[in-house]
C-alpha cells in the first residue's frame, strides 16, 4: 500500500440542486474513487446552509463534505468533474492526514509528560483541560 | 514564567520609555496564552469565529494570547472557511 492519504473534500452545489442529483453526483464520485483504488470514508450532506456572503447572487448553498482516502490521482479527476458540472458552486479539497498525524503527536507527547509528572500537579490540570477541548473539536 | 514576567508594570514602562521612533510597539501580554486544541478544524466555524471579530478580521495575535505556530494554523483555518463561504471576508 504505497502512501495512502486522506483529504476532506468539501463542495457547495446550488441550492435548488434536487437530492437525487447530489446523491448521483456521489455515486460517481464513489465509483471513480474505487477505481482508482481509494475508498470513501464518510460522505456527509450537510445540506442547505446560508452562505457567509453571495456567491453568483446566491445567499443559499446545499452543502456536502467528502472524507477520501487515496493516491490524489482521483481527487484531480474529482476537481476537474466539479469544475465542467454548472451545479457546483465552489469546492475545497484539504489534505488532512498529515496534520491529523502531527496533532496526535503532540497529544501523546503530552500525556507522556503527565505521566510522568503523576496527578496532582498544577500545570498537569492544564494539559488535562486542553485534551478536552481538542476531542470537542473532533 | 516568560508570561508573568511580562506583566509586570515595570517592565512595560521601560520598554515603552527605551523605545526609539522606529523600533516596534512592545505590547504587553493581556491576558494569559490562550490555549488551542492540537487539530484545528477549518470547518468548525464555532470555534474560529473566536477569533474573528465583528468586522472580519482576524484577531492579531497581541489580542488572542495564541502562539506564533498556533496562530498560523488558525488564520490558515479562517482562509479555508471563507473560501467555503462559511464565514466572511468582510463583515458588517
Amino acid at each position: 500500500m504505497a502512501s495512502q492519504r486522506t483529504y476532506e473534500v468539501m463542495y457547495i452545489a446550488q441550492a435548488d440542486t434536487a437530492e437525487d442529483d447530489i446523491t448521483k453526483l456521489n455515486d460517481g464520485i464513489q465509483k471513480l474513487v474505487e477505481t482508482e483504488g481509494g475508498s470513501i470514508v464518510r460522505i456527509d450532506n450537510i445540506g442547505r446552509k446560508k452562505l457567509a456572503y453571495e456567491i453568483k447572487r446566491k445567499k443559499e448553498g446545499y452543502y456536502v463534505l467528502l472524507e477520501i482516502q487515496g493516491s490524489g490521482k482521483e481527487i484531480a479527476e474529482i476537481e476537474r468533474r466539479f469544475r465542467v458540472n454548472d451545479t457546483i458552486v465552489r469546492y475545497i479539497t484539504v489534505r488532512v492526514d498529515e496534520d491529523r498525524k502531527a496533532a496526535e503527536k503532540v497529544r501523546s507527547k503530552r500525556e507522556n509528560r503527565q505521566n510522568k509528572r503523576g496527578n496532582g500537579s498544577k500545570s498537569g490540570n492544564a494539559a488535562g483541560d486542553d485534551s478536552a477541548e481538542a476531542q470537542d473539536n473532533e | 514564567m516568560d508570561a508573568d514576567r511580562d506583566l509586570q508594570m515595570s517592565d512595560i514602562e521601560l520598554g515603552d520609555l527605551q523605545r526609539g521612533d522606529k523600533s516596534p510597539r512592545r505590547f504587553p501580554r493581556r491576558r494569559q496564552r490562550e490555549r488551542v486544541p492540537d487539530y484545528i478544524d477549518w470547518k468548525d466555524t464555532d470555534y474560529l469565529k473566536r477569533f474573528v471579530p465583528e468586522r472580519g478580521k482576524i484577531m492579531p495575535r497581541r489580542i488572542s494570547g495564541v502562539s506564533a505556530k498556533d496562530q498560523r494554523r488558525i488564520a490558515k483555518a479562517i482562509k479555508r472557511a471563507r473560501a467555503m463561504a462559511l464565514l466572511p471576508f468582510v463583515g458588517d
